[in-house]
């Protein structure tokens, strides 16, 4: 069977007008572990017998790496280069010693070199360089990490008892990169000689002007690597025979004369200080891109575009710089190379956003814009970086149509969608919740940017912790159920040992004593302010020890705030202090509400007490029951009032409670909604729900329905969406909308392509979007899959090596992804009308 | 209508959301159920009777023979399956209520016109200015106080209407129905008498002056249009179920051609040949009713091509003449 005008199957997207010099560096990129050199982790040591390099906390977030802790702790241990140190070395503050550190293997110990044909410098920055911890420094941290009650043990035994996952984790946020740009880093370092010429005294002796000086120190290594490449650049300029890459060569070199110290002038000035800039704050946090953002990269890097344009720059020129730059933020997945591919599980991002609304309600798509989607289409498939396209109610036409020639001719939406003016009702509402209307207002709340998938922030002075804290809002029903206890205890798969069952949080009664659902209701409360509770309490922990022992002094100059406090980011020095917990399993968790409503109060075809005995048997014994709860419970997600209703009682609630805290560093906690691929791995841990869901089986993600339950279709799943972040109404946050989560939620639909590949249907396609802007949420993935290619390349996976999918707004490369995973991508492939 | 005139109900089959086949934009198509002609190769063979009607799916059944005893007329049996002794049945909906899978559901169900509006305004924001909202069938028009009352609120609102309909009605009917419709879908299948009554059941001569009737209406809301501005104005797409071994055939399409020539007026903005497909088999198989067509193929992408050509050749302006639908693929 085709359709008119459609191919008989579909076809992988291929790159397309790639120069000769594209294709080698990206079949080069591509050959992996076959390259020469790679960007892989290595470490280095300050030669102490108790010398760290790994940083487990970072990792607490990720529970696949619980396991190989130790190994990676020794490993990285075992083979770690040792750093001869400077006199003095070990007299330093410790924010010195690891800014001193960090630079010296960035200058002097890692390699630098320049790919064949390359027009952007700096290859390598995947490190794990030590603490720089003193013995007792390290003997403290230990204790924190290690203790009978220590953060490891509390951090795996929260995710192993269905609670989430939780750590102070590096990136996910959106350097300052425009400002060192414009002026480059002499104006950070006189900024920062001024602050610490003006310190008194005493405060100079003290921890301002240790954490001053550790900045002076770390801004000093951006340039003093440029000027390592440039070393290289010159070099093989000498050796080159071939008069055209010669002069290239040349021309690098004296870019890096100019940059990053100093402004920018050109674009390609500007996107190799962007370049170097960046790569350098992935070396400063031992962390490789992890929803480190580039924010609105078609704003800032405009006038560069244009005054290179204007000097004669060709637009393929132009296109053939960004194009390496494209290169380059691919290799930081090299950081586990030998592994394998980590798809999915990678803990990747290094996002862009285009377009969107600017000042005055202005639309800021420009000739950047265009060139940038241009360039997607052009390196696509591939998976660094990140595109994000902001979407608004008077988005233009045109940028419209590129948008969906770009999905229909793709497997998928090669990018994110950000919807404005939703985005910007929670940026306005977390200002005026957390009193930071001075950083956060009507008249630039349009700066806003996303990091990582789709969390929304402010820009260049804002570490909103997204992803930090991932909380199974599911737990709280099991608490309700338990009465405090888990359903099922605990069972560790590898010594076989079962827990006993313990109390894990407040009594709110016997459930058999409950007379009504508000009876439930109200023990919900009670258990979801635990969980958060529980949450916010476990990563403070981290965030102290982080605080106290993992400064970034680097990323601390890029930050404002952290320069005018004389404080690192890890201390709270940003302007903007937030930390998100991320709601998990969300219609999971309204749909087994809506279950309980159904089944045992509104129906009575159980009671509470034979509901509990069904999920303590994983339904099994109770088949007739578990299908009235999956068929006939209302479900959230269909645009159903009453349904949806519950839904946004559920959001209220959780997402105001959060507000209540603050971690040590004075982060305000706030809401958000990504579930990574948690709600996948965590359905093997959470016991059988409500909802109808035997143990073993997929979680909802983040604010999407409950997988298959959207049976009104794409418009009413929309909807709903909507409704549950607060819809529209008088006295709304950004005009008349409504949105309780500034970290917006992350929202995936898969359509069947002939809704889009049909001629005629984009411009349905344009009007699904505008609708989605007006009744929808903050973020939308568009999946355009056909099962027939991903059920091949479950067969065939060598054929489909290039092959992405989407989930979560996270980008994978499908044939790395596991076969539960791959299943469940194919079942949604949904929406489907013949 | 059990409520008089003031707010007129409807018996409702179906309400679709995020439709992109009934008309310009994305549209919600509710489709009411009743209708006066039974096509052989009807693809909702649900929509034809007017009374609500049970099915089940084997596939969601559990087997746990609930529905028997909620069942108040003992209209179920259980064999290999759920049996539905339709001369019993009377559409209550008892046993959908009970079953805890879905699998017996009823079709039809009543809607007053604010029930309807209410719900087809959930997609508001989609329509966007050409989308909106189709009423199809079954046969809207025999419905036509619901559909004109559903039109007026819906109109009232800026939202574009859209009438499907196959023009066997009575002309006040149909008049009623399109009294505020702002886009008429008209069937014309079957271009010889005879065989239009055989295909279908009804009158090609009624369906061809009703034809004219739309066509007159369709001028006169334009020519309204010159004296009041504001007015809207209506249009007119005529479709035309192509099917394997009745409608498919050159003389067929070139008979209708000459209708929409003669009668038309130049007024016919599009005209459809909708390709068949027989993805509705498991309707007959729930409904218990044997379907000709079931085994029939899709017709191959060439013979619509064909199809259409023999329309431009009849006379038919190549602009206006479109297929749809799914097709074969020969090599297959």
């Amino acid at each position: 069977m085709n359709h008119q005008d459609e191919g008989k199957t579909a076809t992988l997207k291929k790159p397309t007008n790639l120069s000769d010099r594209l294709r080698r560096l990206r079949d080069y990129y591509f050959k992996g572990v076959d390259r020469p050199w790679n960007n892989q982790h290595i470490s280095f040591t300050t030669g102490t017998p108790w010398d760290m390099q790994y940083n487990e906390l970072s990792y607490y977030i990720v529970p696949e790496t619980y396991a190989f802790f130790q190994t990676f702790c020794s490993s990285f241990a075992q083979i770690a280069e040792t750093v001869s140190l400077p006199q003095g070395f070990w007299d330093m503050s410790l924010h010195e010693r690891r800014a001193w550190f960090n630079r010296e293997v960035m200058v002097n110990y890692l390699p630098q070199e320049i790919l064949p044909g390359d027009l952007i410098a700096g290859g390598r920055f995947n490190m794990h360089t030590s603490a720089c911890l003193t013995e007792a420094e390290q003997k403290a941290r230990n204790r924190r990490l290690y203790g009978k009650k220590g953060l490891r043990k509390e951090t795996i035994a929260f995710h192993n008892h269905g609670y989430g996952n939780v750590g102070p984790t590096s990136g996910h946020l959106i350097p300052d990169y425009a400002a060192i740009l414009e002026k480059g880093f002499s104006a950070v370092l006189k900024d920062l000689q001024a602050r610490y010429d003006a310190l008194p005294p005493k405060e100079k002796a003290g921890r301002p002007g240790s954490r001053l000086r550790a900045m002076i120190i770390a801004a000093l290594m951006p340039v003093e690597v440029a000027g390592r490449y440039r070393e290289e650049a010159l070099r093989l300029a000498g050796e080159e025979s071939d008069g055209k890459r010669k002069a290239e060569l040349e021309n690098l070199a004296e870019i890096l004369t100019r940059i990053p110290e100093f402004g920018a002038r050109t674009f390609h000035e500007a996107v190799q200080s962007l370049w170097l800039t960046h790569m350098c704050v992935m070396a400063d946090e031992n962390y490789p891109g992890a929803g480190l953002s580039f924010g609105n990269i078609d704003r800032y890097l405009l006038p560069y575009w244009e005054a290179s344009i204007s000097e004669g720059m060709d637009r393929e020129e132009g296109k053939e710089i960004l194009k390496c730059f494209w290169i380059h933020a691919n290799t930081a997945y090299d950081s586990m190379i030998q592994v394998g591919n980590q798809g999915i599980t990678a803990g990747f991002g290094q996002l862009f956003n285009l377009s969107g609304l600017g000042p005055g309600g202005k639309d800021m798509t420009n000739q950047l814009t265009w060139v940038f989607l241009e360039v997607i289409d052009e390196m696509s498939p591939i998976l660094e970086p990140k595109p994000n396209v902001r979407l608004h109610r008077n988005s233009p036409d045109d940028l419209l149509d590129k948008v969906v020639e770009m999905i229909s001719s793709s497997q998928g939406a090669p990018f994110l969608l950000n919807f404005d003016e939703r985005s910007m009702a929670g940026m306005l509402r977390e200002a005026k919740t957390a009193g930071v209307e001075a950083f956060i207002h009507p008249d630039n709340v349009h700066d806003y940017a996303s990091v990582g998938c789709l969390e929304n922030t402010m820009v260049g002075n804002d570490r909103s912790g997204t992803v930090d804290c991932n909380l199974n809002l599911l737990k709280a029903v099991e608490l309700v159920l338990g009465n405090g206890k888990s359903l099922v205890p605990f069972t560790d798969t590898i010594t076989g040992i079962t827990e006993k069952s313990t109390r894990e949080s407040p009594a709110t009664g016997d459930p058999k004593a409950f007379r009504s659902f508000e009876d439930f209701w109200r023990a919900y409360e009670v258990q979801t302010r635990f969980i958060i509770r529980k949450i916010t309490g476990l990563y403070d922990r981290g965030e102290e020890t982080r605080k106290t022992y993992h400064p970034t002094p680097y990323l601390s100059t890029l930050v404002r705030g952290c320069a005018e406090k004389a404080l690192d980011i890890t201390e709270g020095g940003p302007e903007l202090n937030f930390v998100t917990v991320e709601g998990v399993t969300f219609a999971t968790t309204v749909d087994s509400l809506l279950a309980v409503k159904y089944l045992v109060y509104d129906n009575a075809f159980c009671t509470l007490e034979e509901l509990i005995d069904a999920l303590k048997n994983n339904w099994q014994g109770y088949e007739t029951l578990q299908a009235r709860a999956k068929n006939k419970a209302p479900k959230y997600g269909r645009d159903d009032d009453t349904a949806d209703a519950l839904a946004s009682k559920v959001m209220a609630l959780w997402a105001e409670e959060v507000w209540n805290y603050t971690t040590c560093t004075g982060r305000r906690f706030r809401p958000g909604m990504l579930s990574w691929n948690y709600w996948v791995s965590d359905g093997f841990i959470l016991p059988a729900s409500p909802d109808g869901r035997p143990k073993d089986q997929f979680l909802s993600n983040a604010i999407c329905p409950s997988n298959g339950a959207d049976t009104a279709g794409p418009t009413a799943n929309a909807n709903s969406v909507g409704k549950a972040l607060g819809g529209r109404g008088v006295g709304g946050d950004y005009l008349d909308y409504f949105n309780l989560l500034p970290n917006g939620a992350s929202h995936t639909m898969s359509f069947n392509p002939s809704l889009i590949k049909k001629p005629g249907n984009r411009e349905k396609f344009k009007a699904f979007l505008r609708g989605y802007a007006e009744n929808g949420g903050t973020a939308l993935q568009v999946n355009m899959l056909d099962p027939e290619v991903l059920k091949d390349a479950q067969q065939h996976p060598a054929d489909y090596r290039h092959l992405l999918v989407r989930v979560t707004g996270y980008n994978a490369y499908f044939t790395a992804i596991g076969k539960e995973l791959q299943d469940e991508v194919i079942a949604r492939i949904s929406h489907e009308k013949v | 209508m059990e409520k008089g005139s003031t707010d007129p109900s409807a018996l409702v089959l179906e309400i679709m959301r995020m439709s992109t086949e009934d008309g310009p934009g994305l549209r919600t198509t509710m489709f009411l159920k009743g209708c006066s002609l039974s096509c052989r190769w009807c693809q909702n063979p649900e929509s034809i009777s007017a009374k609500p009607e049970v099915r089940w799916i084997g596939n969601r059944c559990l087997g746990c023979r609930e529905c028997l005893s909620a069942c108040p007329v003992s209209a179920l049996s259980c064999e290999e399956g759920i049996t539905v002794r339709r001369n019993l049945c009377t559409g209550c909906g008892s046993c959908a209520e009970e079953c805890p899978a879905s699998a017996l559901e009823v079709w039809g169900r009543r809607m007053t016109v604010e029930e309807a509006f209410k719900e087809l305004m959930k997609d508001r924001a989609y329509f966007g200015t050409d989308g909106g909202v189709t009423l199809s069938g079954g046969e809207a028009t025999l419905q036509a106080p619901f559909v004109k009352a559903l039109f007026t609120r819906l109109a009232k609102e800026g939202v574009h209407t859209a009438l499907d309909t196959c023009g066997a009605c009575s002309t006040e009917q149909l008049e009623t129905s399109c009294e505020q419709a702002d886009l008429i879908l008209y069937d014309l299948k079957e271009s010889d008498e005879d065989l239009h009554r055989r295909y279908t059941g009804g009158s090609l001569k009624l369906v061809v002056d009703h034809f004219k009737t739309v066509v007159s209406l369709v001028r006169s809301s334009r020519l309204h249009r010159q004296v009041w501005p504001d007015q809207r104005e209506k249009r007119l797409w005529v479709r035309t179920p192509v099917i394997p071994g009745m409608t498919a055939r050159r003389d067929n399409i070139q008979g209708i051609a000459r209708i929409i020539l003669e009668h038309g007026e130049g007024l016919v903005d599009r005209w459809e040949l909708c390709a068949f497909n027989n993805l509705c088999r498991d309707k007959y198989r729930r409904l218990g009713k044997a379907w000709e067509l079931e085994e029939a193929d899709l017709l191959p992408a060439e013979e619509m091509d064909a199809l259409v050509q023999a329309a431009v050749e009849a006379g038919a302006d190549a602009d206006l003449v479109h297929w749809s639908g799914m097709t074969r693929n020969i090599k297959e």
